[in-house]
């Protein structure tokens, strides 16, 4: 009897789960379907070894499969190429601790085929510090106290150097190849994110204070970064982290993606820029030295998008929309490939 | 019989200060511990001045999370190596909350001396390089920005010039 009743009790609390589940896991579900296809994610996180590996999966998660399986060794920062055939990577030293803001500095930087597979150490230790792809995949650019340099992949010779323009991290070239953005010193001001002109070399602020992790819009006309505005309450007055869309020349701001409560980092869009990526993390900026946060995917179309309570927030932005948002493992500065 | 332990009490004491004073000779006649290491200051960077720390323009920047180079405005006393334009020059210290001792990191390694904390009227010697850009990939909080568009040293040793 007592056993009948506890089986009708546990399938009357499957049922009633079953029917409440909330029209935002329908939604969730959906968006899943919706990106399984299309393309792959490359991100570092902690593999069952203890370090730091760089996995490929689906966007919706799905396919996962560990491509650097190291356990002698800690990778982190993968790119893709623009055409998706290769991947950039940095790579230390097991028990390095992986610093959010010094990534690019550290260990070797190696390049790859776009599934993990033949790994080649470019240079050594500390060489080619901040590395990223140009739009043809032919060249990498990489960010030195005395200026930026452009590297030809086959000859590794010096093909271009100009002025850092204050840039200290995180250089980026656009799509179209026209700009560089990077996070610089700026008119007196840190933690600025810049727009370089390629070709004069000249520099405009696109966001001033507290900004990093910026990365192109696929369009080329604007920076997708974080930014933790000021005069915010929460957090005792430290504030949240924000992703925002920014045109390279500054003059539009749009928030794109919050809650109070977390930090946003790591925002890259898809390739066809119709879905965003990132990571959301309770604490703020140590994901890195820890075990990753949670990746998310929103539509570009969601937003502006403010999840969670939120009321300081909120009352910032009164105009926001509503979508789902499609929930990952932990990882740490994930990139998307179509091919 | 008090008064004999009283006198026998009295060069004890005598003897004992004198002992003190005669192993600490050496140090108050060269003015500096016994044993001190020579500073790294007159071995690194291309600039060595002594200076009055003029002034620390508005608060640190205190987050763990996050390091920089903080400008401060000096006025030189004296240039032991190098040179340096004018009398007032401004420098930039990584991580301007720590003591010297304890600034130095992997973005940083090669910093220090040992100057505890950064106090306006306090003196320091000082070995410099120039300009900043050239040396420090990191944040750097300038508030004289608005004022001054000159050179910003980086300050790769801090000794205490008192």
């Amino acid at each position: 009897m007592v056993i009948f009743a506890a089986l009708l009790l546990f399938a009357l609390n499957a049922v009633a789960q079953s029917a409440a589940l909330p029209a935002a896991s329908v939604e969730v579900d959906a968006l899943a379907k919706e990106v399984a296809e299309k393309g792959w994610l490359v991100y570092g996180a902690r593999g069952d070894n203890g370090t730091w590996d760089l996995f490929l999966s689906r966007p919706d998660g799905s396919q996962r499969r560990n491509i650097t399986n190291s356990p002698d060794a800690e990778e982190a920062a993968p790119r893709f190429s623009p055409d998706g055939t290769k991947l950039l990577y940095r790579r230390m030293n097991r028990g390095a601790e992986i610093n959010h803001d010094k990534w690019g500095f550290q260990g070797q930087l190696i390049l790859a085929n776009g599934d993990g597979s033949n790994p080649v150490a470019f240079g050594g230790e500390g060489e080619y510090p901040w590395a990223t792809w140009s739009p043809d995949g032919r060249q990498v650019v990489c960010l030195f106290p005395k200026g930026i340099k452009v590297y030809d992949l086959n000859s590794k010779s010096v093909v271009r150097e100009f002025a850092r323009q204050g840039i200290y991290q995180q250089l980026f070239w656009s799509p179209d190849g026209n700009w560089f953005c990077g996070v610089a010193n700026n008119q007196g001001e840190s933690w600025t994110v810049v727009r370089v002109d390629a070709a004069s070399g000249e520099v405009n602020a696109a966001r001033k204070y507290q900004n990093c992790t910026p990365d192109w819009d696929p369009d080329s006309n604007h920076i997708i970064l974080s930014s933790r505005p000021a005069g915010q309450p929460g957090a005792a007055g430290y504030g949240y982290t924000q992703l925002w869309l920014v045109s390279g020349d500054g003059a539009e701001q749009q928030l794109l993606y919050g809650e109070d409560g977390s930090h946003i980092y790591g925002g890259a869009f898809s390739p066809d820029g119709q879905y965003v990526i990132f990571t959301k993390d309770p604490t703020d900026g140590r994901a890195s030295e820890k075990d990753g946060a949670p990746m998310c995917i929103v539509r570009a179309k969601d937003t502006p998008m403010i999840t969670g309570e939120s009321a300081d927030l909120r009352k910032l932005h009164p105009i926001t929309k509503n979508g789902p948002v499609l929930t990952l493992e932990k990882g740490w500065e994930p990139h998307w490939s179509y091919f | 019989m008090f008064t004999v332990f009283k006198k026998f009490n009295t060069v004890r004491k005598v003897v004992a200060i004198s002992v003190c004073f005669l192993a600490l000779l050496p140090c108050i006649c060269c003015g500096k511990p016994a044993a001190s290491v020579p500073s790294k200051v007159s071995q690194v960077g291309t600039t060595e001045v002594t200076a009055v720390l003029e002034e620390v323009r508005g608060e640190f920047v205190n987050r763990a999370n996050y390091d920089y180079a903080f400008v401060m405005k000096y006025k030189v006393t004296a240039v032991h190596r190098g040179s340096v334009e004018g009398d007032t020059i401004y420098v930039a210290h990584y991580n301007p909350q720590k003591p010297r001792s304890a600034a130095a990191d992997a973005r940083v390694p090669a910093i220090g001396g040992n100057v505890k904390r950064f106090r306006a009227g306090d003196v320091h010697r000082m070995a410099l390089k120039a300009r900043i850009d050239d040396y420090y990939m990191g944040g750097i909080i300038n508030r004289y920005f608005e004022e001054y568009k000159g050179v910003i040293y980086w300050a790769v040793w801090t000794d205490d010039a008192q």
